[in-house]
């Protein structure tokens, strides 16, 4: 297992060495920005909005990373034939995609910690600045705990977009692997279209392909509770359970089809 | 030759995979009927072009929820404040986009309520849209006992419609932790729609239970409109006292002071003189007082749109 | 038992070539072999005849198609046999951020190593490749004969007891060869087992106990290089001296002038050295370098290929099999 422990420390370094960490300096001087100047143009509504352009922009910068690292993790190293110099070593090959993807998420998990902290920063200084008369007319308190579990299920989707892009990058190039994933993104957001498709199309066969491919598809809309969290709608302690409970399922699937893939490789 | 794991056997993969499958689908079916209420299903109700917007949107909705709200307060602001011919026809698409995107977006409800309505040249005037993007809202959140509160308030002020009124002001006072005043309202408009003394308590409740500086704002131009009416009524007393006393109506201001009906020029509650119009024997504010147009006139009519 | 380090057991290599019609094309052919303990083996034949193929083979980069290899009686794949092995690959490339210490840290520690035994190894494995002073430089700013000793110093690590090496020479000047050279040959008299691969014999020369040449997969010849009959075409010598006309007397006629007062000389192989030396030293010449011009290795493999195309295909052992070898591993 400490061979797992030290790829995922490895692989956490060289996002550290590729500047990687630096998106979380964007996102902080972005934030700022935004609260000083949207405070004018949103008659009272500018807690809301940096509540949803943290929340977004935690999520955009968090799928770039894990698409772009999560590709590079195993198809860039073969294709650079680094891969030789790892392999050759007393590691086993699900051991490397294990190490490989431990330590992606532990880039994330720091990532979006960081932003997090950012964000209630933010918050933090906007509520301070504001008469306790306005701040009653506010649905949840600026520095609302609930974006906690909204943060906490990006983080989750996100894992499981690692998880995808993992996967392609055992067997097919970079650029394939960065396509195909972020294609399963927007796929997956559209996933609920299809459940609602044997109420609208006629014909039963359709409606029963659809709703194979609803449950086949890796379905991301759920993890999306940014705008109830905003508006003060609470989660549910067994929605947030089952809803993780299905990526970590998920996410086993991937990294066990990543794995037997990566096993039976020849590496030419 | 070489020791194989069981991950690497394509036999005890598949049954670990289909395993693994039958957990995640276990999952999403318990999620989907237990939480079904928690996804946000409301937006597949509504008109098209929001819903193919939030498709785009895939989940940063709220976020460009957000971007149409500023665009729809722009446009009022930027359309208030030309000169010429006002079009406020991007008003109502975009506060529909916005609660389309964001179906709990309280304020956006609250601001159609009121601009949308608003007569010409404040507004667009439609006061069935206001009433459209009202009951939007109350699909989604049927405890927002102000929604009605507006509702009923549009009947009352620029529809005229007492009854109608009445019974929005009924249901708003039937919903849980409503305004304790909005049963008495009810009441009240049934008996005495259109008084002065009703609408201006109407407005003084608006004013007291604003939950933002600009359903504030409005409250308190409405009710100084008030107070100029009321002031537009001693006026038109004083006129009618010269008449009767000279047997012509009052030409000017000054006539009546040296008549000695005035103490001096009527201002109205901004600052700005009242009119007296001695062909059509009216009195009214100046058309360049911020009060004007007072509420219940005849106002030139919205430009057709197109 | 015999007890051999690495031992091959008709080792056989098919890649799927093409895409919608896939053939098999044989990239590694019944390929049986064994080498002693302490052994150096210089593994060679020109591009594509499967040398990585068979080296890849062995650290499990690949899988074959049918046969077998073994490592130190083990398995191939055993992961206990792995850490008693190093690996250079052919045209190693890192990780562009890191430093060459960090390198061989994240290494080491993947072999097991504690922190301070990885950082001693590492120190000393740079210092002894040559690298002590770039040591904190990132890899991306090296050289590719600083790449190489690093792939090399990386391939020594773990202290193993085998050490296979692809094209070890290849990127280096002649100083660096010849550092390369001094490594391996230090390496073997620790006693460990070496198998290197080249494309270049002469690179087997200094080094090496046994030779085994490869040819489009096949094994075409194993055996000690004194026994192998490589012709020599000639040599080529590089004298200081007078002048041209001292050498043309003594009847050689291809000469070119150098610079700094010396001259290179091809001297045909009727010409033996030990005779013409003497002569240059007394018409005033000193030698600077003496090499000997091979036939190459293509050469030799269309001369040995061809010779027993008519016989059955596989390895062509010229004076020994592998079973019954019995000479002694050192020179």
């Amino acid at each position: 297992m400490t061979v797992v422990v030290r790829i995922a420390a490895h692989v956490f370094k060289e996002s550290v060495r590729d500047k990687v960490l630096y998106n979380l300096v964007l996102f902080a001087v972005m934030l700022m920005a935004a609260s000083y100047l949207i405070g004018q143009l949103s008659a009272g509504q500018d807690v809301k909005i940096i509540k949803d352009l943290g929340l977004a922009a935690t999520q955009v910068f968090g799928l770039f990373i894990a698409v772009f690292i999560g590709i590079g993790l195993v198809s860039k190293e073969v294709e650079r034939r680094s891969i030789y110099s790892l392999l050759s070593k007393p590691v086993r090959r699900h051991e490397l995609i294990l190490g490989k993807y431990a330590g992606l998420v532990l880039t994330l998990a720091v990532n979006i910690t960081v932003m997090a902290m950012a964000l209630y920063l933010v918050l933090g200084y906007m509520s301070w600045t504001e008469t306790e008369e306005f701040k009653q007319n506010w649905e949840t308190p600026a520095t609302d705990p609930a974006l906690l579990q909204a943060l906490f299920l990006i983080f989750i989707q996100l894992m499981l977009v690692t998880a995808v892009a993992l996967f392609f990058s055992t067997f097919s190039s970079p650029i394939l692997s960065a396509v195909l994933t972020f294609g399963l993104y927007v796929v997956g957001h559209f996933n609920t279209d299809l459940r609602n498709f044997e109420n609208i199309v006629d014909s039963q066969a359709v409606g029963i392909l659809a709703g194979v491919v609803y449950y086949l598809l890796p379905n991301l809309a759920p993890f999306d509770v940014k705008a109830q969290v905003v508006h003060a709608q609470p989660i549910s302690f067994g929605y947030m359970a089952l809803t993780s409970g299905y990526a970590g399922a998920y996410i086993g699937a991937l990294l066990l089809a990543a794995i037997f893939i990566f096993s039976r490789r020849d590496f030419k | 030759m070489r020791a194989t794991g069981w991950w690497e056997r394509p036999a005890s993969c598949a049954i670990v995979l289909m395993l693994l499958g039958g957990l995640s689908l276990s999952a999403t079916v318990a999620r989907d009927r237990l939480y079904a209420g928690e996804q946000t299903e409301a937006q597949l109700l509504y008109i098209p072009s929001g819903t193919v917007l939030e498709r785009v949107a895939l989940s940063f909705d709220a976020l460009l929820a957000d971007v149409y709200w500023v665009r729809a307060l722009q446009h009022y602001g930027v359309t208030k404040r030309a000169s010429g011919e006002k079009r406020y026809d991007l008003l109502g698409p975009l506060l529909d986009i916005t609660t389309s995107l964001d179906p709990r977006f309280n304020v956006a409800y609250r601001f159609g309520a009121i601009f949308l309505a608003e007569a010409y040249p404040n507004g667009p005037g439609r006061a069935d849209l206001a009433i459209a993007l009202l009951e939007k809202g109350l699909a989604v959140m049927p405890d927002r006992w102000e929604y009605y509160m507006d509702i009923g308030f549009i009947y009352y002020w620029w529809l005229r419609d007492y009854e109608q009124s009445a019974a929005w002001f009924s249901r708003a006072a039937n919903v849980p932790g409503s305004s304790w005043w909005l049963r008495s309202l009810a009441a009240t408009t049934l008996a005495a729609g259109g008084s002065r003394e009703l609408s201006r308590q109407l407005w003084q409740q608006m004013y007291d239970s604003a939950d933002n500086d600009w359903i504030r704002n409005e409250s308190a131009r409405r009710l100084t409109q008030l107070r100029a009416l009321g002031d537009i009524d001693q006026l038109i007393g004083a006129a009618q006292e010269f008449h009767r006393d000279t047997g012509r109506p009052p030409r000017s201001w000054a006539e009546l002071v040296d008549a000695g009906l005035l103490v001096g020029i009527p201002i109205d509650p901004t600052g700005r003189p009242y009119v007296i119009d001695f062909s059509s024997q009216t009195i009214n504010l100046s058309p360049e007082s911020e009060l004007y147009p007072l509420p219940g006139e005849s106002l030139p009519p919205p430009p057709p749109s197109p | 038992m015999a007890g051999y380090a690495i031992s091959l057991q008709e080792l056989t290599k098919d890649y799927s070539v093409g895409f919608w019609r896939p053939r098999p094309v044989r990239a590694l052919n019944k390929v049986s072999l064994d080498v002693n303990t302490g052994e150096v083996l210089a593994y060679l034949g020109p591009n594509g005849a499967g040398k990585t193929t068979t080296l890849k083979l062995l650290m499990q980069l690949i899988y074959p198609t049918s046969g077998g290899a073994e490592i130190l009686g083990r398995p191939v794949g055993d992961i206990d046999t792995k850490r008693r092995v190093g690996y250079l690959p052919e045209l190693p490339y890192f990780y562009d951020n890191l430093t060459a210490e960090e390198l061989l840290w994240y290494f080491g520690g993947l072999f097991g190593l504690s922190g301070p035994d990885a950082k001693r190894r590492a120190a000393t494995l740079l210092d002894r490749v040559g690298l002590e002073a770039e040591r904190r430089r990132r890899l991306r700013n090296y050289s590719k004969g600083m790449l190489q000793r690093v792939g090399l110093a990386e391939a020594l690590i773990n202290d193993p007891e085998v050490v296979f090496l692809d094209e070890p020479m290849s990127g280096l000047d002649p100083v660096g060869r010849r550092q390369i050279r001094e490594l391996i040959q230090s390496l073997r008299d620790d006693g460990r087992t070496i198998v290197f691969s080249s494309h270049i014999l002469s690179d087997a020369e200094a080094l090496c106990t046994r030779v085994a040449i490869m040819a489009q997969g096949t094994l075409v010849a194993v055996g000690h290089l004194s026994d192998l009959e490589f012709k020599t075409l000639g040599w080529e010598l590089v004298v200081t001296g007078s002048d041209t006309q001292a050498l043309t007397s003594l009847g050689l006629d291809a000469v070119k002038q150098g610079q700094g007062g010396r001259f290179v000389v091809d001297v045909p192989v009727h010409r033996h050295p030990d005779e013409l030396l003497p002569l240059l030293a007394s018409e005033g010449f000193s030698i600077v370098a003496l090499t000997p011009i091979h036939e190459s290795l293509e050469d030799y493999f269309v001369r040995h290929v061809t010779r027993h195309a008519s016989t059955a295909a596989g390895s062509h052992e010229l004076n020994e099999t592998p079973q019954t070898a019995t000479s002694s591993p050192k020179r």
